[in-house]
């Protein structure tokens, strides 16, 4: 085994201050478990955090892995254990079950390259970027990063690096939200911003940037409802989901794989997106709504085919005193060809159009039972998702301090307030109406009501000093 | 595995239940952590799915029996049991007023908030009601003044008292709320607006006299930017036959004349109550 010199140590490290930052971890006595063999080396460091980080590096492949939360590559644990090493202070050993992991799942990715079963998913040279609810990137509606031309043997090794450190990350993710379930939701770290920040940092640096902000939305529930620990404990357990699904692409059916590819934020270009067979038909522009996400406008336009009935779901997005889309008018149609995101995700965009608007439209409603059956379909198909679309006619209620949507066959509790609440109580004044919601975990979301001589928008509407969305 | 989407109600409350306590169960657990206390016992189709994988931890099982239980939650999602509807308001039996009307009040409120008080006025006069969804708006707009309050919940008929009483948030406030109901006669009476006496005159002259004069003025000079409030009130208060001809004539001011900006803009003061009179008097 020949080890590396100090010199070649230093040449790896990211700045002269990582390098100064590691030259106090370089004792033994702040390490455990430490080995080296001819293909890696190990171990574990005792750091600032409440938990030690494993690290380990292939100094042969020149690849390292840390669970610290530094967004520096290589980390000052790496350079520390690496100097240890050249030190001679490591001494040689039998590499431990997740070092062996951990160096078998990168010779998996060196013969992959990518996963089989997500073709079309190429990944790009874009930041991760902040995507959505329903596991997007805010790419539409802006010009995409275009990535410098890399040779092909360049660009199968970035691909392949972003793959490892994909899988690192949601490896990561997974022992994360093992230890909020050891520790329990009690945990007073667990009001603290920076324990999700932190975590969410290290998932966009890992190319999982829909995660990333999964985990920001999930930190704003934290106290925030007297029922909150159950909301965040269903949403770990989503996140465990698609953290395990997530490292077995390979072996996911073809359009599931894509589809949790695609939540954990895999980034997909838009041209392969509208090079692929188009959805065409005439869409009803059933609802619309707008939510803030981060400091990201999104809007939600639901659009339903008049003939396949499928739904679609089309995204425009806006920082501050950008536009939102304004080009689609909820209760008109358009005859139009959708290009959809691969997987069975609801997502598309807009390619030709082929006619002018048609008004006004409105889409098929089902009673309540019904539609319980198209959310649930729809949820079975991708279960991270917390909105879907329905169409009901239903007349409201109140069961005990909230309204609900209600027919013969049932409730759905409404989540409304304002103006979008008090317009559907007007319009309806005690009759059945034809209303298209956003089913959430929480209750649905009024957004359209749906009258004879056209459609009433009541969605959420975002905020006109912060974005353009009239 | 229980078919959470059947419609036998029996197999749906059992199946709820069940999965409520399983979850709530696990919701315990997960607040003390699975250090302090081992995750329960997973039941039916979540068992199932626990028990093929290779769990080596309870926090690993607790994991897992999260997921599995999340995902038959809401893929089974169920519609809970049904409630009577709410008893609608009593019927009002004017017709609604005509969707451009409606569409003239949003115009009116964000541009000529000096006509709203007309507007209200002439619906009520002409046996029109405010269309149902334009009432909350007109509702919170008009909380605070009794006058107004009373109008708006007269042009809205039972529906206002009604959506009040589902919504307090609707209900009037400060003095509207607090002083007695103002009589037929105020309501009735549009709010006077400050005009000045050698422009009084013109409030009663025909469209022609008017129209001439105020071109004159504004070509001149005579009236200016200054007087843009008072004549404002003027456009608003004239004769309504008069609102024709005095539009034209605005409109037809030299545009190189120092008054011509003001002109268009009282133009089109005219021509916006011309038209939401037009729209309210439509007869039925």
């Amino acid at each position: 085994m020949t080890r590396w010199s100090p010199q070649q140590v230093e040449a790896i490290a990211p700045s002269p201050a990582a390098l100064s930052a590691a030259r106090p971890l370089t004792t033994v006595t702040r390490w455990a478990g430490l080995g080296a063999d001819d293909r890696a080396v190990w171990g574990t460091c005792r750091g600032s955090g409440a938990e030690p980080y494993d690290t380990m590096v292939d100094h042969v492949g020149v690849a390292s892995r840390c669970t610290c939360p530094s967004r520096r590559h290589p980390c000052k644990h790496v350079l520390a254990l690496l100097l240890l090493w050249s030190a001679g202070d490591v001494a040689e050993t039998t590499a431990p079950d997740q070092v062996v992991a951990w160096l078998a799942s990168r010779q998996v990715s060196d013969t992959r390259k990518v996963p089989d079963a997500t073709p079309g998913l190429l990944p790009t040279d874009t930041t991760p970027t902040s995507g959505t609810s329903d596991s997007d990137q805010v790419t539409d509606g802006a010009p995409e990063p275009v990535p410098l031309p890399l040779p092909e043997p360049d660009r199968d090794r970035a691909r392949d690096e972003r793959v490892e450190r994909m899988h690192a990350g949601l490896t990561e993710l997974d022992r994360w939200l093992d230890d909020r379930m050891r520790t329990g939701l009690a945990d007073p770290a667990l009001a603290k911003y920076a324990t999700w920040d932190d975590l969410a940092a290290r998932l966009v640096d890992a190319q999982a940037g829909s995660l990333a902000n999964r985990i920001r939305r999930l930190a704003g529930l934290v106290g925030a409802s007297p029922d909150w620990h159950s909301e965040v404990l269903a949403e770990l357990g989503l996140l465990h989901l698609l953290a395990q699904a997530g490292r077995r692409l390979g072996s996911l059916p073809g359009p599931l794989a894509d589809a949790v590819a695609t939540s954990v934020g895999w980034q997909v270009r838009q041209a392969d997106v509208l090079a692929g067979v188009p959805d065409t038909d005439t869409w009803v522009v059933a609802g619309r709504s707008d939510t803030r996400e981060d400091r990201i406008e999104v809007r939600r336009h639901w659009l339903r085919g008049v003939t396949s009935q499928r739904w679609a779901l089309l995204l425009s997005f806006a920082a501050y005193r950008q536009s939102l889309d304004t080009s689609l008018s909820v209760g008109t149609a358009i005859a139009a060809d959708l290009h959809r995101y691969p997987g069975p995700a609801l997502r598309a965009l807009l390619g030709a159009r082929h006619g002018d608007l048609i008004e006004p439209a409105r889409p098929p409603a089902v009673d309540i039972v019904s539609a319980c059956n198209e959310i649930g379909m729809l949820i079975a198909a991708e279960p991270w998702l917390d909105r879907v679309p329905f169409t009901a006619t239903a007349t409201i209620a109140v069961d005990g301090s909230r309204f609900v949507l209600t027919d013969a066959g049932g409730t759905l509790p409404l989540i409304a307030a304002g103006r979008s609440l008090a317009t559907l109580l007007a319009v309806a004044a005690g009759e059945p109406i034809d209303v298209t919601c956003e089913w959430t975990p929480h209750g649905v979301v009024p957004l359209t009501v749906h009258l004879d001589g056209g459609s009433l928008d009541i969605g959420p509407r975002a905020d006109e000093s912060f974005v353009s969305a009239a | 595995m229980t078919d959470l989407t059947s419609d036998n109600a029996e197999t749906r409350t059992e199946a709820t239940i069940d999965l409520r306590a399983s979850w709530d169960a696990l919701v315990a657990v997960a607040m003390l952590g699975t250090d302090r206390r081992n995750p329960p016992e997973p039941i039916g189709v979540i068992a199932d799915v626990v028990d093929d994988t290779v769990r080596a931890t309870p926090s690993e099982r607790m994991l897992a029996q999260v997921a599995a239980t999340v995902v038959v939650r809401r893929a089974g999602v169920l519609p809970g049991p049904s409630r009577p509807p709410i008893a609608g308001p009593e019927t009002d039996d004017r017709p609604i007023c005509a969707p451009v009307a409606a569409d003239s009040w949003h115009h009116v409120i964000s541009s000529w908030p000096v006509l709203e008080d007309e507007w209200m006025l002439t619906l009520l006069t002409n046996g029109w009601r405010v269309p149902p969804d334009l009432v909350p708006e007109i509702l919170v707009r008009h909380r605070a003044d009794p006058i107004r309050r009373a109008r708006a919940e007269l042009a809205c008929g039972p529906l206002a008292g009604w959506l009040v009483g589902h919504l307090p948030e609707l209900a009037p406030r400060g003095a509207a709320n607090t002083r007695p109901d103002p009589s037929a006669d105020d309501i009735a009476e549009l709010p006077s607006l400050p005009i000045p006496p050698e422009l009084e005159l013109l409030l009663f002259a025909d469209g022609d006299q008017v129209a001439r004069q105020l071109s004159v003025a504004l070509d001149s000079g005579t009236l200016a930017h200054a007087h843009r409030a008072v004549l404002v009130n003027l456009v608003a208060r004239m004769r309504s036959d008069s609102l024709g001809p005095v539009a034209t004539a605005l409109e037809s001011v030299d545009g190189a004349s120092i008054g011509f900006a003001l002109a268009s803009v009282l133009a089109d003061l005219a021509r916006t109550r011309q038209r939401m009179l037009d729209e309210l008097s439509v007869a039925r």
